[in-house]
This record gives structure tokens, C-alpha cells and sequence, in this order.
């Protein structure tokens, strides 16, 4: 087991990210705080091979009905919980790294560990 | 048949009978009346007045260069016979339209077991009229003459009732009057159109639709009207060939609008078919449509499923006029990529001189495949089995 400090946690505050170059490759990894949550995600996008991890924060945005259909509300749900690449805007749910418009297509993720003032991410070598 | 021009029935693909009794359903059979005061009878007296006072005024402008019927057929009418000029809405009719012609000449010759008559795509020049009122008027009056003067008297022949897009509540009180009957199999909406027909505007229209279990069709015509676009979206083109080239724009345009707005979710049982406007156009909007949507989703969350799922599910498409692409293989990689046996339904355009008969259309195709182009894809989408 490879055990990484990627970070000190006052590095990254709620809603921020660390670019961790390189890690197992040159593209690194992205290290997000959600929601005081820590998640690590390989920052390469499995669509085109974009860099994943310095995309856009989003939401899952969803509604039942069409907007001229009985119901027209549109929720955004998950704020801050979808990572969007910066190439051709792929949704991805940053906690286990799956693609929520194609569920065929999934990015690396890593569990991240707390300990101390220290942000670890451990992967099997 | 032993005449000239009888059925090359031994032809490569051709297959008179099917194992479910219906061998061919022809989507795109044009009749027309022979002068529009054929429709008097079928007016109101205020607008019999209007149209002995106005005419049609349908405006539009078809500059086809040669007799727009094939000349082969009976029922040709001399060119000094031709109707022109207003009363004909701009259409040199050069045919003498009969239900005893479209019998002998194409529902006998070629073993057609049901034919959907689709009007006379001059006088969708209807649905540009800045009148609502007239156009659905004109629509109405159409409707009963064909039943009177062609649906009553043949089974074979079943109708795309003529609604005007342009006054939708109109519209879906013709398809309420005439929806139930047998031989209505089809709602028929033209190609022009002033806004995408997935637009929320048109939704009462496609409600009428599901509501009497009947597809919409939508058959190249209507343009160059008063209120209507251009031919193509880059204006007036100088010759017949470019208008015909810029089809598939204007269908792939009303497909991506129609999945886009949410329409097959909100009316589950729809379909609506697209026809006489080519074909392959079909495949790229289908591909790109599913990968802009990873992407772009966003905007259209009421979509459950891929996009291309909603086009091959409620999406059809007319098989003439026929690519004839330089390869025979790539013909069959064609009908492949476009999920032939789910979206073509094969349509002859009777009786215009760019027709494609039922035996040369195609090369030689698989039977269970040829069944569907033929004959399955559109029983289950007129509904052929409850009528």
C-alpha cells in the first residue's frame, strides 16, 4: 500500500481544490473538499482525456415534466458535488467518480484519509 | 401483366407476399382536386364567397422544371389543359386526379394493400396563410371532399387528414372531428413551418394526435408561402435541385426540436414521421445528438433517456426519394446506421416524376428487414391492426 500526504487540510477549504502533480502519472489527481468531505479524483477525463480535475463546480440539475408540461420546476440538487470537464462539459460525481450522462464511463477516484493536519490518499502499488 | 410499365415483379427485393397478409403500406400517395372550386361544396357560405372573390392566394413557389406528374400515367392531361394561375394555387395541374387512375395505376399494378393519401403538397402553401381562420377552413373543406371522393370508395386507401399548424387549437378540433373514423390513419402537418414543431405552441396539436392514437406526418411543402421561410435556410435558391437539398435541414431541425422539448415525454404514444425529405440525414442527427447531450444535458433535464432512443422510438422516416449511393454495400451500411427495421416506412410518391417504386428502391434486402420497411414499421404506426 503507497500512502501520499497530498495536502495539509487548511489547504483546502470548503468548495476548493488541490491539483496534486504528478501522482502515479503526470495529470495528478485533484484533492476536493465538499462539503467538508475530502474526495481524490484522477485528472484525466476517461471521455477525451481532458484535465478533469480543473473543471467547473455544478449541480445535478433534474425536473420530471417537460418545462410546458404539468410540472415545470427544475431542481439543482448536489451543488458543488459535480465536477464538470473543462473540455466538453461531462458531468462527473466527484464522490465515486461516475459519469451521470453516461454510465458507461467512470474516472479513478481514491479514498482520501484525515490524519492530524495531514490529507492522505493511500493506493494499492 | 404482359402492358408496358406493368410491375418487374421477379425484381431483386421484391417479395409480393408477407407472412402477416400486408406486403406493402405506401406512407406517400398524392391526390389532388382538379380546380380548387371541387372544394364549394364542402365551405361555408362566407367562405365559398372567399374563395370566388380571392382564390386560394396560397403563394408559394415550386419552380419544378419539367411536368411535375410522371408522364407515363393515364390521366395525363394535355399541356393545354393545364389549370394555372390562382385558382390553382401557383401548381400547374398537369394530372387528372381519379381514384380509378391511383386503382389501376399504382394500388393494382404494384400490389399496394394500403395507401396514405398525403394531399397535394402546393396547396400546403395552407398553412402560411396569415388567416388562420381560412386555412383551417380550406383544411376542413379538403378533408371532406377526400372522404367523400376517395376514402368512401376504397378500403385500400386510408388519409393524412390536412391540419394548419398555424392555429393549433383549430387544428386539434379537426383531428377530434375526424380522428375516430377508420380511415383516418394520420395527422398531416408540412414541412414549413414559422417555429420548430417541437415548440410548446404546436403541443395541442401532437395532444389531438395521442389522444386518437394518430401519428403526425410531415411532408415536404409549404414554404415560399406569406408567412412562410425560404426554401432553404440561406434564402431563395435560383433552381428546383437546391430547394430539394435543403430538406434534411428543415428535418433535422423539427427532429432535434421535437426530442429537445420533451414532446415524447409528455405524449409517450406519439410518432410523428418525416417524409420526402432524403434520409441518411437521420444518422448524424442521432449520434450527435447523443454525444452534445453528455455534455449539454443540462438545459434539457426532462430527457430520461438518450436521444437517440426518443428518435428511433417516435421518429420515422419516409424512404423516398432514395439515396443511390455510388456502392450497393453502402447501402446496406446505410439502412444499418439508421436502424432501418425500427425507422423507415416505405413511401412511393405517387404519382411525381421522382417517385421510387417498391421493387427497385432497394437492392435485395433480408425478408424480416424488407417486411419492416414495407409494411411493419407502418402498420404499427397508423395503427393499421385496431382500425
Amino acid at each position: 500500500m503507497e500512502r501520499v500526504v497530498v495536502a495539509k487540510v487548511w489547504e483546502i477549504p470548503k468548495g476548493e481544490r488541490k491539483i496534486v502533480v504528478p501522482f502515479r502519472g503526470r495529470a495528478g489527481i485533484g484533492v476536493f473538499n465538499v462539503n467538508g468531505s475530502f474526495y481524490a479524483v484522477r485528472n484525466i477525463c476517461p471521455h477525451k482525456h481532458g484535465p478533469l480535475c480543473t473543471g467547473e463546480l455544478s449541480g445535478w440539475i433534474d425536473t420530471e415534466a417537460p418545462p410546458s408540461g404539468q410540472s415545470g420546476d427544475i431542481a439543482v440538487d448536489e451543488l458543488g458535488e459535480i465536477l464538470r470537464c473543462p473540455w466538453h462539459q461531462w458531468p462527473f460525481e466527484i464522490a465515486t467518480g461516475k459519469c451521470l450522462t453516461d454510465p458507461t464511463v467512470r474516472v479513478k477516484t481514491y479514498p482520501v484519509r484525515i490524519d492530524g493536519d495531514d490529507l492522505i490518499v493511500e493506493y494499492e502499488s | 401483366m404482359s402492358e408496358a410499365g406493368a410491375a418487374p415483379i421477379t425484381a431483386p427485393g421484391w417479395t409480393a407476399k408477407s407472412k402477416n397478409g400486408v406486403a406493402i403500406v405506401d406512407c406517400d400517395v398524392h391526390h389532388n382536386f382538379r380546380d380548387p372550386r371541387q372544394l364549394l361544396p364542402y365551405l361555408s357560405t362566407f367562405y365559398q364567397e372567399h374563395l370566388l372573390d380571392q382564390g386560394l392566394h396560397l403563394g408559394t413557389y415550386s419552380n419544378v422544371p419539367i411536368r411535375r406528374v410522371r408522364t407515363d400515367l393515364k390521366g395525363r392531361l394535355p399541356k393545354d389543359e393545364f389549370v394555372e394561375g390562382e385558382f390553382a394555387g401557383g401548381d400547374p395541374r398537369d394530372f387528372n386526379f381519379k381514384l380509378e387512375f391511383l386503382q389501376e395505376e399504382h394500388l393494382d399494378r404494384w400490389n399496394i394493400d394500403v395507401a396514405l393519401l398525403t394531399g397535394p403538397p402546393p396547396f400546403y402553401g395552407y398553412s402560411g396563410l396569415p388567416d388562420p381562420d381560412w386555412a383551417a377552413a380550406l383544411c376542413r373543406a379538403f378533408n371532406d371532399w377526400t372522404i367523400e371522393h376517395w376514402l368512401e370508395r376504397d378500403k385500400r386507401v386510408v388519409n393524412a387528414i390536412l391540419v394548419s399548424p398555424s392555429d393549433p387549437a383549430q387544428a386539434a378540433e379537426e383531428i377530434d372531428r375526424l380522428g375516430d373514423r377508420a380511415d383516418t390513419a394520420a395527422v398531416l402537418v408540412p414541412l414549413s413551418a414559422s417555429m420548430p414543431y417541437g415548440n410548446r405552441f404546436y403541443h395541442p396539436i401532437w395532444e389531438a394526435c395521442e389522444r386518437h392514437g394518430l401519428p403526425a406526418i410531415s411532408h415536404v411543402g409549404g414554404d415560399g408561402g406569406a408567412t412562410r421561410t425560404t426554401p432553404t435556410p440561406v434564402g431563395y435558391p435560383t433552381y428546383y435541385m437546391e430547394s430539394r437539398m435543403s430538406r434534411p435541414y428543415a428535418a433535422s431541425a423539427h427532429a432535434a426540436s421535437l426530442i429537445c422539448e420533451g414532446v415524447f415525454e409528455k405524449f409517450p404514444n406519439f410518432k410523428f414521421a418525416l417524409i420526402e425529405v432524403q434520409q441518411l440525414w437521420a444518422v448524424p442527427v442521432m449520434w450527435h445528438m447523443d454525444s452534445d447531450w453528455k455534455g449539454l444535458r443540462d438545459q434539457t433535464p426532462w430527457l430520461k433517456r438518450l436521444p437517440s432512443e426518443y428518435f428511433r422510438d417516435h421518429i420515422r422516416i419516409g424512404t423516398q426519394p432514395m439515396h443511390e449511393p455510388e456502392k450497393p454495400e453502402q447501402m446496406y451500411q446505410m439502412l444499418e446506421m439508421l436502424h432501418a427495421d425500427e425507422t423507415l416506412i416505405y413511401c412511393s410518391d405517387f404519382p411525381h416524376f421522382d417517385w421510387n417504386d417498391p421493387v427497385t428502391v432497394f437492392p435485395k434486402l433480408p425478408e424480416e428487414l424488407h417486411r419492416r420497411i414495407f409494411a411493419d414499421n407502418a402498420i404499427e404506426m397508423l395503427r393499421l391492426k385496431e382500425r
